[in-house]
């Protein structure tokens, strides 16, 4: 029992940083990027590439982190264009269509181009034990980066004036055009942060499991029931939400098994919109 | 200093606001004064670029700034203070304060003249603004405006939902702002309290400016004390 809680909240520790590029986007305009796995995924090539073409593990990273951020602006600065013009339903709508577009070309190049291709990040050494369950490393490390990566943005959205900019906006998007914020510039830089946080993603799975060509849509489904658990717009709501249906998680494949897993996460995530419209710590409207 | 010539502004085509033109010179107090629905919110929503007007120019210090995003006219030292207020409701009185003066650090004198003005809100810093009464967050409204320095303020009827009292100090306020040279754009239903702190103004009727004239003058027109009064 301690040691499915154990690995359903490690697990659970990435699934809120999966939520959390998606979270935020969603909260601060409205846009659903269902291209958010594939993000991941290119990333992930990046730095298995990176990795075979002789680069070390640290810089390759850092590369496959920038290529992630780059996707973001990219996406920002092109198929979202017409996705800004519009307002409300009309404007998620048209942002999961565009972005969906976005993912299928993605998958289908990559598969077509490096079919079976995979990365995963071998970290060394022996088990560790922990309130005596051995864990292995990879996975701790991958915890522990993942929660150093929510304490930097925790600090930023609470002590830096363009976190607060940006908390701002998911706020009153009106009220901070007032004092001279300009949401635009914010939702880009938010893209960005996103895509990093998906490239991270990547390099701290494939610290636990390999990573796949293919892996971009599971990524894509398990951020989107977290996202919808927390709170749309919560970071903090996505790694509450994140641990919490880790832990269901592990539990649900140990007791009903794997196959029923993902089914037992949907339920968990119907349930919540319908005690809690706005998730757990999200806002009610 | 503000200049409104022939504005046209409204939603989907519908012009609400028609052929508007008004001034406000620097150290003045002006009023727009209407019932409900005459459009004073659309005009103000025009003049600070929330809305970008159909026909007509808005200048400001000598530069056209027609259909200047609000984010940029903030910065021209243009602070405006909607009806709704618009504050952030999960973030403290404090956080609210500072991002006034985004994208700069909050200067602590200014900081010192708000708390000044408003003593509640300095008691009160770490309260979240969404938890606070309508007359504290009417504060902080005007507060926050304060925090970007501005040379004109724009108010949307700063009484709504106040009761009397809370309206009366909330003008109050508005005077010792004037005294220390700020110059003054307010729309208002509740007209004797807006004329009491203003020097001009003018009567907005179904979307068209009817009537101008200085206080006293609006105060003895037959239509204005009829309409706007109470007086018969």
């Amino acid at each position: 029992m301690i040691a499915n809680i154990l690995d359903g909240i490690i697990f659970g520790i990435q699934l809120g940083l999966w939520a959390a590029g998606l979270t935020l986007i969603y909260g601060l305009g409205g846009v659903l990027n269902l291209a958010h796995g594939q993000i991941a995924v290119i990333s992930a090539m990046v730095l298995a590439f990176a990795m075979d073409a002789g680069l070390p593990a640290l810089p390759a990273s850092g590369l496959a982190l920038l290529v992630g951020g780059l996707v973001g602006l990219f996406l920002d600065l092109t198929i979202l264009r017409p996705v800004y013009r519009l307002q409300g339903e009309a404007r998620v709508l048209l942002s999961l269509l565009l972005t969906l577009g976005f993912a299928f070309i993605v998958d289908g190049f990559l598969n077509w181009r490096y079919p079976g291709r995979a990365l995963s990040l071998f970290i060394g050494g022996g088990a560790i034990d922990i309130l005596g369950v051995p864990m292995r490393r990879g996975s701790l490390l991958a915890s522990a980066i993942t929660l150093v990566a929510f304490a930097a943005l925790f600090s930023f959205f609470r002590f830096t004036t363009l976190g607060r900019a940006v908390r701002s906006v998911i706020e009153d998007e009106e009220g901070a055009r007032l004092v001279g914020i300009d949401p635009a510039r914010i939702m880009r830089l938010i893209l960005v942060l996103s895509g990093v946080l998906a490239a991270l993603v990547a390099v701290t799975r494939s610290m636990v499991v390999s990573v796949d060509v293919q892996a971009g849509f599971g990524i894509t489904v398990l951020a989107l029931i977290v996202t919808v658990v927390g709170g749309l717009g919560s970071v903090s709501g996505a790694l509450l939400a994140g641990i919490i249906l880790g832990i269901v998680n592990v539990i649900a494949a140990d007791v009903i098994g794997t196959f029923m897993s993902l089914v037992v996460l949907l339920l968990a995530a119907a349930v919540t919109i319908l005690i809690r419209p706005a998730g757990l710590l999200g806002v009610e409207e | 200093m503000l200049e409104i010539t022939g504005l046209s502004a409204g939603y989907e085509g519908n012009d609400v606001i028609q052929d508007a033109s008004f001034r406000v010179d620097s150290g003045e107090a002006v009023m727009i004064i209407g019932s409900n629905g005459a459009g004073k919110t659309t005009l103000f929503r025009s003049v600070v670029g929330l809305l970008a007007p159909s026909l007509g120019a808005v200048r400001y210090e000598g530069t056209d700034i027609t259909g200047v995003p609000a984010q940029r006219i903030v910065r021209r030292g243009i602070s405006f203070v909607p009806a709704e207020r618009r504050l952030f409701p999960r973030m403290t009185v404090r956080e609210n304060l500072a991002l006034g003066a985004y994208p700069g650090r909050p200067d602590p004198k200014t900081m010192e003249l708000v708390m000044d003005l408003f003593p509640r809100l300095a008691e009160r810093q770490r309260q979240r603004a969404g938890t606070m009464s309508g007359g504290e967050q009417q504060m902080l409204a005007v507060g926050r405006a304060l925090m970007a320095d501005p040379s004109l303020i724009v108010l949307d009827e700063p009484t709504t939902g106040l009761a009397p009292k809370l309206a009366a100090d909330a003008y109050e306020a508005l005077g010792a702002l004037r005294d220390r040279g700020l110059t003054v754009l307010v729309a208002e239903q509740q007209v004797p309290l807006a004329m009491a702190l203003c020097d001009r103004g003018y009567v907005l009727d179904n979307g068209r400016i009817s009537t101008q004239g200085t206080s006293a003058e609006l105060a003895n027109d037959p239509d204005v004390r009829r309409a706007y009064l109470g007086i018969t």
